[in-house]
């Protein structure tokens, strides 16, 4: 079987199509409060929304925007089937030097492999529950390509760490969403998924300091590589600590993920210097454009 | 039929096929008032309303769209006409509703509450799917769940909404 696959030999059927943060990162347009332009004009929709981004049922776009976002956590899910699962399979098994990986550690990969093959199962359900069609929006395979290093370190940093400390705080939120919807299979299919997740994060938590234990440079590169991934995962401050950000940062359950307190820190500083540079992007753009 | 803006200059939105989508779907509802759809290319956020200058035939309807409400969720700052279609002809479902007397009482759309536009887009979103538009009932449904419960009697409510072909605006305002 294949080895390193590139995220644009990942197998789709004609229903999805795909897009990258580049091209994201390209819409001139924000719905981030607060990108108003440089001379303190209000945009003429200022109405459409409250006094926070924070995906909550009292949004008047609630139902739309949760569904938008079940849908990403279901590609997300996919590519983090596929991301665990290539894993287990690229590396040789060994004691942990080079590129070789211990075999528990494949067995972990195998065993989130499994979790994650049934949370695309939840995903898709759940979907269809909300009135959404599987590939109704664009994938973005940034998960996957966080995915696709050649260190196995670098990849637990990435996917267990980064992505799937991401999972946790989009999980909280919708399970919150739930709660106060009153949605009772929302809340309970995430509240599930997030104890998966945390287990994730704390494979990998546990994995990157066990393989790296004899070896500080490589333990500081991967940490160096999780904060780039993190960033990445800002989606320009979608997520973050602040009411502006859509999706808030789940500290308690990254806690018992094995994240610490400066980390969780240092992610949402993080957060708050993306979305600041996403609102300064974007109002430059819209200068630019003469709106 | 006018579009603004004419010309878009942050998303690949075409002024003409707006106005071509807009004018189908008037005609399928036989709307023959004159008409301007207000796009704010600013945002992608999805927020629609409709007005109506007055309570006759030739009064102008106004519909004012956030550029998300027309935009093809696959290939974003695209326009996606299915999904244009959907939330102009709930607007103009609206507008049409408004110049009728028994919707005197209904206040002005930025002023609805979360309940009241839940339970008028399920009474447009299905008239709408019954003129051929395409339409995902779940979508609504679910929407209308999330304002009103997540119960048997609820799902009833939306389903009458749903059906219904000549309601009134006490009907909407409380559907139960």
């Amino acid at each position: 079987m294949r080895q390193f696959f590139p995220v644009q030999d990942l197998a789709r059927d004609e229903r999805f199509v795909q897009t990258n943060m580049a091209a994201r990162l390209a819409d001139k347009r924000s719905a981030v409060i607060g990108s108003t332009r440089a001379d303190g004009a209000h945009r003429k929709s200022a109405k459409s929304r409250a006094a926070n981004n924070r995906l909550t049922p009292d949004r008047h776009d609630a139902s739309d925007a949760a569904r938008s976002l079940m849908h990403g956590i279901m590609v997300g899910e996919i590519q983090a089937l596929e991301g665990a699962g290539r894993t287990a399979h690229d590396f040789p098994a060994g004691d942990g030097t080079g590129d070789t990986i211990p075999f528990e550690l494949k067995l972990d990969m195998a065993r989130q492999a499994w979790d994650e093959a049934r949370h695309v199962e939840i995903s898709a359900k759940l979907s269809d529950w909300m009135g959404t069609e599987i590939g109704q929006y664009a994938e973005n395979t940034v998960l996957f390509e966080a995915a696709c290093s050649d260190d196995p370190v670098l990849r637990l940093a990435g996917v267990n760490r980064a992505l799937e400390g991401l999972a946790i705080d989009v999980f909280t939120q919708m399970k919150e969403f739930g709660q106060l919807a009153g949605d009772p299979f929302l809340e309970f299919c995430e509240d599930w998924m997030l104890a998966d997740e945390v287990t994730h994060v704390k494979m990998g938590s546990d994995w990157l300091r066990k393989v790296t234990e004899k070896d500080p440079d490589r333990r500081a590169k991967a940490l160096e590589f999780q904060q780039v991934v993190d960033k990445l995962f800002s989606f320009g401050g979608t997520r973050g600590d602040t009411e502006e950000s859509p999706i808030g940062l789940a500290r308690r359950f990254r806690e018992l993920a094995g994240f610490t307190d400066d980390e969780v820190d240092d992610i949402a500083e993080m957060d708050a210097v993306a979305l600041a540079e996403r609102k300064a992007k974007v109002r430059e753009m819209q200068e630019a454009a003469q709106v | 039929m006018t579009v603004e803006p004419a010309v878009f200059s942050l998303i690949n939105y075409d002024a003409d096929e707006i106005a071509t989508i807009a004018g189908e779907l008037a005609g399928l509802l036989g709307i023959g008032n004159p008409i301007t759809i207000d796009v704010d290319e600013t945002t992608p956020l999805s927020k629609v309303s409709a007005s109506v200058e007055a309570r006759s035939s030739d009064a102008r309807i106004t519909v004012s769209t956030e550029s998300g409400a027309l935009e093809d969720t696959q290939r974003f700052t695209n326009l996606g006409p299915a999904q244009a279609r959907v939330s102009i002809g709930r607007m103009l479902l609206r507008a049409r509703d408004r110049i009728r007397p028994d919707f005197t009482d209904a206040p002005p759309d930025l002023d609805l509450s979360l309940r009241q536009n839940a339970a008028w887009d399920a009474y447009c979103a299905g008239r709408l799917a019954r003129i051929g538009v395409r339409v995902n009932e779940q979508r609504f449904r679910y929407n209308f769940r999330n304002r009103f419960g997540f119960a048997d009697d609820v799902d009833a409510m939306f389903d009458r909404l749903w059906s219904a072909d000549d309601l009134g605006w006490s009907a909407i305002d409380d559907p139960t």
